[in-house]
């Protein structure tokens, strides 16, 4: 448990690459602007795993309202800030988390809801569930409670938007400095030719945000058998049409 | 006029349309709220909506069509604000007139459609393939009223059917004198807006937002500011047609946010049609309406 209280953010390993030095007098004030605005508009994904999505219609409804907070719903993953993960994770649905996870545009925020994120909760015995999320999936906040009331999750929700606008909300960079070792434990669950349409290596080489345990015997495996990514086939099956065309 | 001038009103003229829209947004969220008895949005919630998707530190585009859509879809609005008239400034609506404004209105539209056409994804083609045939629905009764206010001025440029307006008070307001055409063109607004209940092609349960479906980070920023910039050019194009243009800045503002509030108003209560009922329903009602105002000014 000790990963969860202190996520071993590897802040030292990123350096400031040359010539990227920020010489604005002003960074400090715009970076300021930013994390207040980020921690003050958060859109939050609707992908509710399990039976702690029943407490979010009202916690968004008249009786809580979310939207004074500057929380409100996205349907679509990559227009979304928050990633709220309602309940027990099966190893099926573990995947389609993780898909919908790594399409999501950073800063990206995971919020476990119900003891059954924590620990497994309930389902602690079953055979079919993941235990601890953040075995997975870098999480800023866990609400815990078997289900927490919508003035549990507008509390915890609080939190982070405390942490985001004090600049701590950067628990997401995680995934990308140690995904040897979340991408280990997805293996171990989903089997060792697991692999994700996105290439989380080439992002974190892209932005930056490599670090010492971004690489390692996982990703080693990945590439072993990592198929490249082609584009879709674009065809329309029109029986009519083809008969019309072969004749 | 003096060319330093003209160059203050262009650059000034979409700033203000961007920052009174963020008004706008507000006050449709805030509407929202209102009616289902919530608090709604603090004041700045626009802005930091705004801030915070051009913020985004990572970035998926789907290629230079993706890009360079978005910036259609801004630029034809910031192009058609410089044709608006607002109090004081009347930046070259004179030279551009209705026509070329209705033009500047299309060009959004058309470029979400290719943008949202590179994203290659099934639910944006159809999200952009109704969002043309809503349209293709509310042009019909707009280009009809647009019509019947050109005939009935004498003139298509906008800042003299501003000055017959205010020329005898609210009398000589085109509400006054074409209010059919004044409700029709309400109709328009309302499908120009894509509010419920025209709001099909975005449907956020069925089609997961439609044309939105790929936009991330700054993509959906740009598509925040193009929402600013439609609010205020159908508000504007309102009051500007029918209700008299701005005397000055306050009772300008004041019109523009009220007849804004109508349609926001009407979207919370109305769940939504379907393409073919709206469109059976936008080329029946306000067509009709719009055709008997023409018999009234042609007459």
């Amino acid at each position: 448990m000790s990963s969860l209280i202190k996520p071993p953010l590897g802040r030292e390993t990123l350096p400031v690459a040359e010539g990227t030095k920020r010489t604005n007098p002003l960074a400090n004030v715009f970076d300021e602007l930013i994390n207040f605005a980020r921690s003050r508009s958060l859109f939050m994904l609707h992908y509710c795993t399990g039976c702690g999505a029943i407490e979010l219609p009202p916690a968004m409804t008249s009786r809580f309202d979310m939207e004074r907070l500057g929380i409100q719903p996205m349907v679509s993953p990559r227009q979304a800030d928050i990633l709220l993960v309602t309940g027990y994770v099966s190893v099926k649905t573990l995947k389609r988390v993780i898909l919908t996870y790594e399409q999501m545009g950073s800063p990206k925020y995971v919020v476990g809801i119900c003891s059954c994120t924590v620990n497994g909760g309930m389902y602690w015995q079953s055979y079919a569930t993941a235990k601890k999320l953040n075995d997975y999936l870098p999480v800023d906040i866990y609400i815990a409670g078997c289900m927490p009331r919508p003035e549990a999750v507008i509390a915890g929700l609080r939190d982070m938007i405390d942490n985001i606008k004090h600049g701590k909300g950067d628990v997401w960079k995680d995934y990308y400095r140690r995904y040897d070792y979340y991408l280990g434990n997805q293996q171990r669950l989903f089997g060792e030719d697991w692999q994700t349409p996105t290439d989380v290596i080439g992002e974190a080489r892209h932005y930056g945000l490599f670090g010492p345990q971004t690489l390692g015997a996982h990703t080693a495996l990945l590439e072993q058998h990592q198929r490249p990514l082609e584009a879709l086939e674009m065809k329309i099956e029109i029986p009519e049409l083809e008969r019309a065309h072969r004749s | 006029m003096d060319w330093k001038e003209l160059v203050l009103e262009l650059v000034l003229m979409p700033l203000i349309a961007f920052v009174v829209g963020m008004g706008m947004v507000l006050m449709m969220r805030r509407i929202a709220a209102k009616l289902q008895r919530r608090v709604g949005p603090p004041l700045f919630q626009a802005f930091y909506d705004i801030v915070k998707l051009h913020s985004k530190e990572t970035q998926v585009s789907h290629g230079l069509i993706h890009e360079i859509g978005i910036v259609m879809a801004i630029g034809g609005y910031v192009a058609a604000e410089t044709l608006l008239p607002v109090p004081g400034m009347n930046g070259i609506a004179a030279q551009g007139g209705l026509i070329a404004l209705l033009y500047m209105t299309m060009i959004p539209s058309l470029g979400l459609a290719l943008g949202v056409g590179q994203c290659a994804n099934p639910n944006g083609s159809i999200g952009i393939s109704r969002a043309l045939t809503a349209m293709l629905a509310y042009d019909v009764p707009l280009v009809i009223v647009i019509f019947g206010v050109a005939y009935h001025y004498g003139t298509t440029n906008l800042v003299d059917m501003i000055a017959q307006q205010q020329a005898g008070g609210i009398a000589t307001w085109g509400a006054a004198e074409m209010p059919l055409l004044a409700i029709a063109g309400l109709f328009a607004m309302q499908g120009m807006l894509g509010k419920h209940p025209f709001e099909i092609y975005v449907a956020p349960a069925e089609i997961a937002t439609g044309p939105m479906v790929e936009m991330g980070g700054k993509f959906l920023g740009g598509l925040f500011v193009m929402q600013c910039f439609q609010l205020y050019t159908a508000g504007v194009l309102y009051v500007t047609l029918f209700l008299g243009g701005g005397e000055n800045w306050a009772t300008f503002l004041v019109k523009s946010f009220a007849i804004l509030a109508i349609p926001m108003s009407i979207a919370m209560l109305f769940p939504r049609y379907r393409t073919e009922d709206m469109v059976r329903l936008m080329w029946k009602w306000p067509v009709m309406l719009g055709l008997l105002g023409l018999a009234f000014i042609v007459r």
